[in-house]
Parts: structure tokens; C-alpha cells; sequence
């Protein structure tokens, strides 16, 4: 419970169609391996990387979608809490790009609506199968207001610095908030704090 | 997304309430492969909550559940010659009475549309027609009519555009408010394309001229704020539910708060119960003697067992009579029965009335001064984060997929297999139905009740004070004899079930009439319906009763306690889950589930707590995680307890455990 660990603490959360690469991405970036096979996830929530930008430690808590979005049934509460959305698709599969504006649709729906969303097209060291023109995916993205980052778990291209440079805007973003939130009307949390030690119990 | 599902598992799981869910999650944690499929496009069944456009078309559905149209049994030719069919349910029959009521302006009401729903993309196909139709109407209700392109955002191969210059402001709901208020009283005529236009006003004079009044028009636009429970319950903060999220760690996956008050309504007045040792001593309402009395009562409560001869004599008889005998006055007499026990004044007995003091009792101050938890975004979270616990342990998850037919096999009379509306063959050793899918034929036998539910949006809370974030429970004791108490459970905007400056209202009781007959006498006596008329002058204030914007009114079968042998014909591999009964904890869907669990796997471990991410060692070639962890699950073992959190009231039951 340590809070001296680290000095920010965020939650993202991966979205996308099956097999674009998201599971790669998370493992790719916390543990340095390309899996060559699915599955060996089996039993993990999500996946912890500490990094340090700025000599300020931020913890980065990175959950996957656990399988259910293959049949389009991932559940509300997992993009309940979460700071930051990587929604991925495959450059390579069209069909991965065309399935964007449902995600988003749930985004809006299920999110918070301070939530940053960053687009990946993954896959790029399979230039010669693309699909999807960067210059596309770049207009979706700006028409959204997202960011916008190609990368390949295989070759490890960019997946740091998706990261990274996320990591950098919800820092900056949590300090806009922090500053914000002192005016703001109700948010979760807020309110009278309940001393847990000082019991109310008739004993 | 045309993806195989495989056909053999161990465990199938059909409908996605509670119960359901903690069976799944507790089979895929002990290795079970499980498949939980439900036909709805929503997860939780009559556990679920919806957003106000959800819940508009959901309203719609249950309302014109006219043409069950028969698909032909064309399943029928799969069944073999060894083999019999037990066929479930397409239509779900648990929801009756349906009626929606709006009493606030309703002017540009037919062409808005909830923010951010997108129209159907082709690219999603759904399964089957039929559904298609009925997800799409999902969509784009409210409105019939289309949305003039105000909030769509089309993406198509060749070109992508965004007509949407307005959906970015529409995130910023802060500030929309006044805005929208402007609007709806001055402008009925107009049409939702020229709504975006307006939304440019300026806002400061909006607001300077108009007090806050909710619109029809407003609700819709922010209906992705609402949370709406089709059950309202409450966590006992000392109860099944709790121990079972906080030990399965399925408790990381929600957040709770704590629920504010205790309420009473005698002779006409909503006042505040005191009920912690703290509340006693502050209460203004109460005087010296009184606190006395109840403390003392109270401090009996706790160990009454210890005292029988207290209560020998009045064992056989009703808890109210034997408060009567007590040294209580009137007012405390009501404050124990009606809303501390919260037993039944006409046919609750001693011990149960002291039972349930006493759980109350234990439940204060574990995380607040109240005995209860709500979770945030409302109770069709909690089935959902089961789910999640299922899927992270390899369990697949259909939304959207009905089953025709469970297959029995004559020679062993067990259920081999399922046969779903593609036809498929799935396979499986046990199988786990909710009630709700069970055939007409199959419940003939079935004797069920029912529950009285009733939701409202309303302008303020039933009883003010300088919090507008409040979370109340109140129970109303029934008038005449005979009719049952109604349980209220207020929930402010706080809990993310509803937007700001609304209150969402949930009424519960069990049904003697339809909902409506059940209840409208109680909401009357609350609230104001008619949502038009101006407020009474400033002076007379503190005293006018909060005003409903929006109502409906629906009963739900209540299908606990029904025993398995009254089901006809079912192999004893089909366990069947009850939906939501009409009790304000969720005891029995946990007990229920731990029950079924044991039968089906009496030798393993019922939900136990899950590896820790952060200890979890990857096997493989690679690297290690960052971290040098620890790997067997058992030492992982880290109980999360709520009172580590320390973000006031909101318990999130902390997800960071220890690196050592």
C-alpha cells in the first residue's frame, strides 16, 4: 500500500478487435517478449510497469480485455475506472479499422469522460500486407481528437514510446486536475472522510 | 467478428444475473473450461442496470412482447434417436406492467438522441435478424425519427468524416447545463439540428435568469450518465457478498460508497434515523432519555443471545409486540422495527427482530457509519466483475447467443449438450440455466411471486440537507394490514447512477397488485408529480416535496425459493440460478451460487483468491517482470480489505498490494 513507491499511479486499458495485437503490445512493453502463441495469459488481470519520466516514478497498471471482446461482450465495468484507453486495431485487417467507431461508441458510453484515448495501428513490420493507409488512419484519428501512433510489437517499433508518451500526458492531465478538482463540483470520493480506526461500532 | 466457438466445454452457463456469474467465476478459477453465453445483448439479466436510452428500449421491449415469432424447429433434426430435447425459452416472461410516466417539459424530446450513440455500422453483423433489429432500436431510441446528423460519426473505406463539430463539447457535460435549459424553455419549436446551434449561447445570462429545472429533453442528452438498476439492492457491509468480492478479489474490479443515511417517515415527515453510537449522542431529535433507551437497547441487541431470559416469553410472539414491552418510546419503537430490523411489523417474530438488529449492528462501522455499501455505476456491476474473474481464467463469453435446446441423452438420462441458435453443438458436463430461460412447459409446475418495482428521476432529495450528496434508505411501514412495507433507496449523483442535480428513486416491495397499484400511493406521499407547476415562493421552501420528472413502474418475478423438484423433468446435471429476490441484501444469489458449486465440484475451493499480478512469474524464454515476484498463488494470498482505502467515503478496495 505503499504510496512512496511511485508517485503516480494510472490505469490503462487496452480495446480492439481479437487478434489485432493488444496482448503483444502489454507484453512487449512490461516484460520485453513477443509471444509467439496466445493463451499464456491465462489467470492475469493486468500488468504492472514502473517508469521513471522526469525522476518521478509512475506506476502504470495495463489490463487486457481478458478474451471477451472476441465475441464482443467485454463487460462496462472494465472501462469504468480506467485513465487512459489504448484502442488498437491491425493495419493489416481492414476489417480491425472499419470496427473503430463501435469501440468508440462504447468509450463514450462506458468511460469516463476525462478518459485519454490514444489510437495504435499495429503490425507495421508487415508493411507489404497493409490495409489501412496511415494517411486514413491519421484522418480518423484527428477527427476524433485522438492521438495516433503506428507501432510493432514483433519488432518492438514504437511500443515504448506509446507508453511513454502516454504516460507523460496523464501526468500532465492529472496535474491539470488536481488543480481543477479543488473548484469542482462532486466526484467520486469526495466528500466528509470516514476514519476507518475510529469505530462507531456499539463494543 | 465471425469466430469459431469451440463445442466442448466443461461447464455451460446460460444468462449472466449474479448467481450466474459467481458460478462461472468460481468454475473457470478452479480450471473448469466454462462458456457463459446470455440471448440478451446486455450482461446481468433482471440484475442488470442501463443507461436512460438502455433502459427506454428495454421499457419498449417488455411492453411489445407481442409476436414471439417461432424460428421453426429446425433444431429438432439434430437430435438423435438416443437423445431428447428439453427446449428453453425465447422470450423472457419475468417483466410485467411496464409503465413509463414523464411529468418534466418534454418539448424538444423527439429528436434528441442520448450523446454519443452511434448508428448500427455494417460492419458489426449481427448474429441473426432478428436481433439486429432489436439492437439497433436499442441504438437509436428514443427517437424514432433519425437524428438529422447531429451526433453521427461515419467512418466508411474510402473517406472518413466526422459531422460531429459538437461532440467534443458534449464531454464537458459541466458546463452544458444551463444551456440546455435555455433551450427547453424557450425554444419548443425548434428542431435538434438547430440544438446544436443554440448550444453556442451564451451561457451566463441562461443561468442568471433560470433556477435549475430539469427537462425531458436534458435527461435524454445526458442519458449515459444514468445508471438505472432493475433491482435495487445494498451491500450489508458485514455479509455474504462482501466476503465473497473481498476474499475472490473480484472486489478490485468495482468501487463502493457508503450509503449516507438511515431514514424514517412517521406521520407524514422524513427524518433521519440515528443509529451509531456517534449519531445517538449528536441527534437533536432525540431527547436525553431517549438516547438512553435506545442505547441501551441497542447495546442489548448486540448480545442478545446471551440475555434469553430478556425475551423467553415473547419468543413465540411479534417483534413489534415485544418492543411494546421494552422501555422505548414510540418514535424509537418505529425507528428499530422499520428501520433498523427492517422485519415485517405484521408477521415478524422476536428472534427474527433481534437477529436482524443485531446484523445491523455488526455491519456499522466496517466502512462508515451506515451498515451498507452501494457500488458505483449501480448493481449490474457486480455480476459484470465475476464475469471479468470468469474471462481472466479463460472463460469465453457470448452476449447476444440464445440456445435453442439442452440435449439429453435417454440411456443415462444426463444433459450432454446444448444446441445454440446457429445450430451448433456445444457440449458440456454440467450446465447452468437461469430460471428465466426454463420453457413454460418445464415451470408448469411453478408457483412464483412477485416484486414491485418502481424507479424515479426526481429534482431533490426526500429530505434536504447542506449535502446534496446523500445516499438514503427509508422504509415506509404499510398503512393498511395486510400490504407490505416499501423499501426506498435514494441515490445522488455521486454514485454515478444518475446525472447532476437529479436524484434516482428506487421503490421495492413485494407485490400484492401490480407495481403501480403497489406503490403510487407511496411515491405520492413523497413527491410532487406534477413537474409543472412553479415552485411555491421562497419562504415556504424547506417544506415542499421534491418533484418527479420521470417514472416507471414494472413487476419482476421473483423466482427464490422455488425448489428444484418442482421443475419438471430436468437431468441432474442442470443446475438452475433464481434472479434477484426481493430482499435488500444479496445473501441468497451468493449462497445460491456457493450451493451449486459445491455440488457440481464438492471437493474444490470456492472462489479463492486469485494470484497477484504484480507476484505472477512468467514462465517462457523471456525476461522476468520487473519485479522478482513469488509464484504460487497460495502465499499471493492478500485480502483486500476495504478500510485500506482512504479516499473518503468511496472505498476502492485497494488494487496496489504489497512488492516486498
Amino acid at each position: 500500500m505503499s504510496m512512496e513507491d511511485y508517485d503516480f499511479l494510472f490505469k490503462i486499458v487496452l480495446i480492439g478487435n481479437a487478434g489485432v495485437g493488444k496482448t503483444c503490445l502489454v507484453r512487449r512493453f512490461t516484460q520485453g517478449l513477443f509471444p509467439p502463441g496466445q493463451g499464456a495469459t491465462i489467470g492475469v488481470d493486468f500488468m504492472i510497469k514502473t517508469v521513471e519520466i522526469n525522476g518521478e516514478k509512475v506506476k502504470l497498471q495495463i489490463w487486457d480485455t481478458a478474451g471477451q471482446e472476441r465475441f464482443r461482450s467485454i463487460t462496462q465495468s472494465y472501462y469504468r475506472s480506467a485513465n487512459a484507453l489504448i484502442l488498437t486495431y491491425d493495419i493489416t485487417c481492414e476489417e480491425s479499422f472499419r470496427c473503430l467507431p463501435e469501440w468508440l461508441r462504447e468509450i463514450e458510453q462506458y468511460a469516463s469522460n476525462k478518459v485519454i484515448t490514444v489510437l495504435v495501428g499495429n503490425k507495421i513490420d508487415l508493411a507489404e500486407k497493409r490495409e489501412v493507409s496511415k494517411q486514413r488512419a491519421e484522418e480518423f484519428s484527428e477527427a476524433q481528437n485522438m492521438y495516433y501512433l503506428e507501432t510493432s510489437a514483433k519488432e518492438s517499433d514504437n511500443v515504448e514510446k506509446l507508453f511513454l508518451d502516454l504516460a507523460c500526458r496523464l501526468i500532465s492531465e492529472a496535474r491539470q486536475n488536481t488543480l481543477v478538482n479543488n473548484v469542482a463540483s462532486p466526484l467520486p470520493g469526495e466528500g466528509k472522510s470516514i476514519s476507518y480506526l475510529t469505530c462507531c461500532n456499539f463494543n | 467478428m465471425a469466430d469459431n466457438l469451440p463445442s466442448e466445454f466443461d461447464v455451460v452457463v446460460i444468462g449472466t444475473g449474479l448467481p450466474e456469474s459467481i458460478i462461472a467465476s468460481a468454475c473457470s478459477r478452479s480450471g473448469q473450461r466454462v462458456l457463459h453465453v446470455d440471448s440478451r445483448s446486455y450482461y446481468g439479466g433482471n440484475w442488470a442496470s442501463f443507461s436512460f436510452s438502455g433502459l427506454l428500449s428495454w421499457i419498449k421491449e417488455n411492453q411489445e412482447k407481442t409476436d414471439v415469432r417461432e424460428d421453426g424447429e429446425d433444431w429438432r433434426k439434430l437430435i438423435l434417436k438416443t437423445e431428447e430435447a428439453i427446449s428453453l425459452n425465447k422470450q423472457d416472461n419475468t417483466i410485467q406492467h411496464v409503465e413509463d410516466v414523464c411529468y418534466a417539459c418534454q418539448d424538444l424530446a423527439e429528436d434528441v438522441k442520448e450523446a454519443g450513440a452511434l448508428p448500427k455500422l455494417p460492419a458489426f453483423e449481427a448474429s441473426d435478424t432478428r436481433e439486429a433489429a432489436q439492437e439497433s432500436e436499442k441504438e437509436s431510441l428514443p427517437v424514432q425519427s433519425q437524428s438529422l446528423g447531429t451526433e453521427n460519426c461515419e467512418i466508411s473505406p474510402e473517406s472518413v468524416t466526422c459531422n460531429d463539430p459538437e461532440s467534443m463539447t458534449e464531454r464537458k457535460d459541466a458546463e452544458m447545463t444551463s444551456e440546455r435549459e435555455n433551450l427547453c424553455d424557450a425554444a419548443s419549436d425548434q428542431s435538434a439540428l438547430e440544438t446544436g446551434k443554440t448550444e453556442n449561447v451564451s451561457t451566463a445570462e441562461a443561468a442568471a435568469l433560470k433556477p435549475k429545472k430539469i427537462t425531458y429533453t436534458q435527461i435524454v442528452k445526458e442519458g449515459r450518465r444514468f445508471n438505472i438498476d432493475l433491482i435495487s439492492k445494498l451491500l450489508y457491509s458485514q455479509g455474504l457478498l462482501i466476503d465473497l468480492l473481498t476474499k475472490s478479489n473480484v472486489s478490485r474490479y468495482a468501487e463502493f460508497k457508503n450509503v449516507t443515511r438511515i431514514l424514517a417517515f412517521q406521520e407524514g415527515r422524513v427524518e433521519q434515523v440515528p443509529c451509531s453510537r456517534a449519531d445517538v449522542f449528536n441527534s437533536k431529535q432525540l431527547t436525553m432519555v431517549e438516547k438512553r433507551m435506545l442505547m441501551k437497547f441497542l447495546t442489548f441487541c448486540l448480545d442478545y443471545e446471551q440475555h434469553p431470559e430478556e425475551y423467553q416469553d415473547y419468543k413465540e410472539r411479534k417483534f413489534s409486540e415485544y418492543l411494546k414491552t421494552q422501555k422505548l418510546t414510540s418514535n424509537l419503537q418505529h425507528f428499530i422495527l422499520h428501520s433498523i430490523s427492517m422485519v415485517s411489523e405484521a408477521d415478524s417474530g422476536t428472534i427474527d427482530g433481534l437477529k436482524a438488529t443485531k446484523h445491523f449492528l455488526q455491519c456499522l462501522g466496517r466502512y462508515g457509519n451506515t451498515p451498507f455499501l452501494f457500488p458505483l455505476y449501480g448493481q449490474g456491476e457486480i455480476p459484470q466483475c465475476f464475469c471479468r474473474m470468469c474471462a481472466v481464467f479463460g472463460g469465453i463469453y457470448c452476449l447476444r447467443h440464445s440456445v435453442q435446446c439442452l440435449v439429453v441423452d435417454k440411456e443415462s438420462g444426463r444433459c450432454k449438450a446444448l444446441i445454440d441458435h446457429f445450430g451448433q453443438r456445444i457440449s458440456a458436463n454440467y450446465f447452468v440455466v437461469e430460471d428465466s430461460y426454463l420453457s413454460e412447459k418445464t415451470c408448469t409446475n411453478v408457483c412464483y411471486r412477485q416484486i414491485s418495482r418502481a424507479v424515479l428521476i426526481t429534482d431533490q432529495s426526500v429530505l434536504k440537507t447542506d449535502s446534496d450528496q446523500q445516499i438514503s434508505i427509508l422504509t415506509v411501514p404499510p398503512v393498511e394490514r395486510g400490504q407490505p412495507a416499501v423499501r426506498i433507496i435514494e441515490l445522488c449523483s455521486s454514485t454515478m447512477t444518475c446525472m447532476r442535480n437529479t436524484y434516482l428513486v428506487h421503490f421495492t416491495c413485494s407485490s400484492t397488485k401490480t407495481a403501480k397499484e403497489d406503490l403510487e400511493p407511496v411515491v405520492q406521499k413523497l413527491f410532487s408529480l406534477n413537474a409543472e407547476t412553479e415552485r411555491e415562493s421562497e419562504n415556504g421552501g424547506g417544506l415542499e416535496k421534491p418533484r418527479v420528472l420521470w417514472a416507471v413502474y414494472f413487476n419482476m418475478r421473483d423466482s427464490s425459493g422455488i425448489d428444484r423438484n418442482s421443475y419438471d423433468t430436468l437431468p441432474s446435471n442442470v443446475y438452475v440460478c433464481s434472479g434477484p429476490d426481493c430482499a435488500l441484501g444479496n445473501d441468497y444469489a451468493v449462497k445460491q451460487a456457493e450451493t451449486l458449486f459445491q455440488e457440481m465440484f464438492p471437493k474444490e475451493e470456492f472462489c479463492p483468491p486469485p494470484p497477484n499480478p504484480e507476484d505472477i512469474i512468467y514462465d517462457g524464454d523471456g525476461t522476468q517482470p520487473e519485479d522478482p515476484g513469488f509464484s504460487s498463488s497460495s502465499n499471493a494470498k492478500t485480502e483486500p480489505s476495504p478500510e485500506e482505502s482512504s479516499d473518503g467515503d468511496s472505498c476502492k478496495v485497494s488494487e496496489e498490494h504489497h512488492e516486498e
